[in-house]
């Protein structure tokens, strides 16, 4: 794991996350549901995470994991887990 | 205008889990159930079921007594449903995505509450109610020690089975108990109508708290089938579709928003998991029709759309209808097709006199599927439940406070509702619940809650909050509601406004608010 893959994570995940809630003013610790984000949502941000950086994240996870910079530190560690 | 529905006789007792118990003599081998590679057989879950039957009803807790279940989907889960019908108990599913908050407050509600299954993962969301709770895994052994035959609970089709929580105008949610025989009508009804067998495997994909998901826990066990439990705490699309895929599921039952997000998934991924189904049982809002229309139509598509409608009151479904059947040149909207066995559907004026076919009125059900109304309190919804004379003879009817009509090929368009209740995701929400939770947050000295169409279609609901003093942060508002609202109430957006305006008559004036929504010119 190194913080450059982190960051461009990171900034991956940003992009799906503003592009599915439609707003850009989202911060990287801006809380999903604080921005207005529901299920459906949720489900369009797992495909994108599926087809963009080709990992299958829990809904569960996606709710535990509420902000740009959490879920994309599980995405990163999962990652590093399963080589 | 009078829709009826087929009479058909019922058992002289209907009583759900006795159909469960027929299966485990019939096919104790057949798994009952699948969740997170474990699977339990008729023989096993019957006798489990069994053993925590005897526990409830060793305790007190049987005939008539209130059992809240608050687990994740697990096979446990269902020990504790049908080990609460056999006790002769009503279960009532509280989901534990709710905020604890929420939780708390469903659970003052409950009248004769008795006891609370929970599991390690839960424990800690109900450990404040007045009743004992009881955590399935502290209890293994007493509860292995129990007999594992079935319980002698003279159980009749007039007890309460379970009752669900819906919103409610007072700001309380209100709970509506279903009795033994609307649930086993039901049933009854989806598994010879539409052929279900014991290959019918089903796969749960909504929340717990759900009405529709108490029919499509039940519907397997009904005809002898597998149900299959995702082991997610949330509706997982990837883990859903994932298991559509692996396992030879036919049935799924679900609210027309979730319809639209799998069916999505079905096309993006290229897959056939959804083609290849027996049966889609949806409604519970709204259809946007030409958000599946061409998904429904391609080759190869096998699955039978059935776009149901009907209310938690009322067991949950009382109409059915066939998409394959819907022409766009008839009607704009898809119908919701014709009543169940042993059910009618009444469109009926302000006074309670039928109108004529095609016309416009409020509609009713009657028949075995008006169930045994609220537990908690008789709020102005109450006298939702009445009866009506027809052709001489007393009627009970349920008014369901939505407004329809009946086609001259006797099927019913639903046209929306007559007050300003709403359907978010598959949810039932009154804006006055939102706007009641609203008023009770520090820095809001008035709230209203308006309902207007989101970019896709979907409903969306807006928040015109007058503060106290300073203005209020969208972001903190919504992250206050949602530790005591569900997240499906809670409103997508946020106006902070001097002043609600007025009608002439002082209530607020939602379509001034409407206009402004639509047209970004404040409201006076």
């Amino acid at each position: 794991m190194t913080d450059e893959g982190n960051v461009m994570i990171t900034e991956r995940v940003h992009a799906i996350w503003r592009r599915e809630l439609g707003r850009d003013d989202v911060a990287v610790d801006d809380d999903f549901f604080a921005l207005g984000g529901q299920s459906v949502i949720m489900a369009r941000i797992q495909r994108s995470l599926i087809v963009e950086l080709g990992v299958e994240v829990p809904v569960d996870q996606l709710f535990r994991n509420p902000t740009v910079a959490s879920i994309s530190a599980y995405i990163e560690s999962s990652r590093a887990a399963t080589g | 205008m009078i829709l009826p529905g087929k009479r058909v006789p019922l058992p002289a007792v209907p009583v759900v889990h006795r159909r469960f118990e027929a299966h485990a003599a019939d096919t104790p081998d057949a798994t009952a159930v699948h969740c997170a590679g474990q699977r339990l057989s008729y023989r096993d879950l019957n006798a489990r079921a069994n053993q925590f039957a005897h526990l409830l009803v060793e305790r007190g807790h049987g005939r008539g007594a209130k059992v809240g279940v608050c687990l994740d989907y697990s096979a446990d889960m269902l020990v504790a449903i049908l080990g609460t019908l056999k006790a002769g108990a009503a279960y009532v599913p509280l989901d534990p995505a709710y905020p604890a908050a929420r939780l708390r407050l469903l659970l003052g509600q409950i009248p004769q509450l008795a006891a609370i299954v929970a599991a390690p993962a839960t424990v800690e969301l109900v450990e404040c109610a007045n009743a004992p709770v009881i955590d399935l895994a502290q209890m293994s052994d007493q509860l292995a020690a129990m007999p594992v035959v079935d319980p002698d609970v003279p159980v009749t089709g007039e007890d309460l089975c379970y009752a669900v929580f819906t919103s409610g105008s007072t700001g309380t949610p209100k709970l509506t108990a279903v009795r033994h025989e609307n649930w086993f009508n039901l049933l009854n009804w989806l598994t010879f109508e539409f052929g279900l067998h014991r290959e019918s495997h089903n796969l749960v994909v909504s929340a717990f708290g759900f009405d529709l998901s108490q029919r499509s826990l039940m519907m397997p066990l009904f005809c002898g089938a597998t149900q299959y439990l995702m082991a997610s705490r949330n509706f997982d699309a990837a883990m859903a579709y994932r298991m559509l895929t692996e396992h030879d599921i036919r049935t799924v039952n679900c609210a027309s928003s979730t319809l639209y997000v799998l069916v999505d998934w079905e096309i993006a991924s290229g897959g056939n998991a959804l083609t290849r189904l027996d049966y889609m049982l949806f409604g519970g809002e709204p259809l946007h029709v030409e958000r599946v229309l061409e998904w429904a139509r391609a080759e190869g598509n096998t699955c039978t759309l059935l776009h149901q409608y009907g209310v938690a009151e009322c067991a949950d479904v009382a109409t059915s209808y066939d998409l394959a059947d819907y022409r766009s040149d008839e009607h704009d909207v898809a119908p919701v097709g014709r009543p169940g066995y042993n059910t009618d559907i009444h469109i009926l004026d302000e006074q309670l006199r039928g109108v004529r076919t095609g016309k416009p009125g409020e509609i009713c059900i009657a028949g075995r599927s008006v169930g045994a109304g609220y537990l908690n309190g008789s709020g102005p919804e109450s006298a939702r439940f009445t009866t009506i004379q027809v052709h001489g003879a007393p009627v009970r009817i349920y008014r369901t406070g939505d407004r329809g009509y009946v086609t001259e090929t006797g099927q019913l368009i639903v046209l929306g509702r007559m007050d300003t209740q709403v359907k978010v995701r598959g949810m039932r929400i009154d804006p006055h619940e939102i706007e009641r939770a609203l008023g009770r947050l520090a820095g809001v000295r008035q709230a209203a809650v308006v309902v207007s169409p989101d970019g896709s279609g979907d409903c969306e609901l807006t928040a015109f909050l007058v503060p106290t003093g300073d203005p209020l942060a969208d972001n903190d508002v919504r992250a206050r509601l949602l530790e005591t609202l569900p997240r499906n109430m809670v409103p997508a957006r946020f106006r902070t406004i001097a002043r609600l305006p007025l009608t002439p008559h002082g209530k607020v004036d939602r379509a001034a608010l409407l206009d402004e929504l639509r047209t970004g010119v404040p409201a006076r």
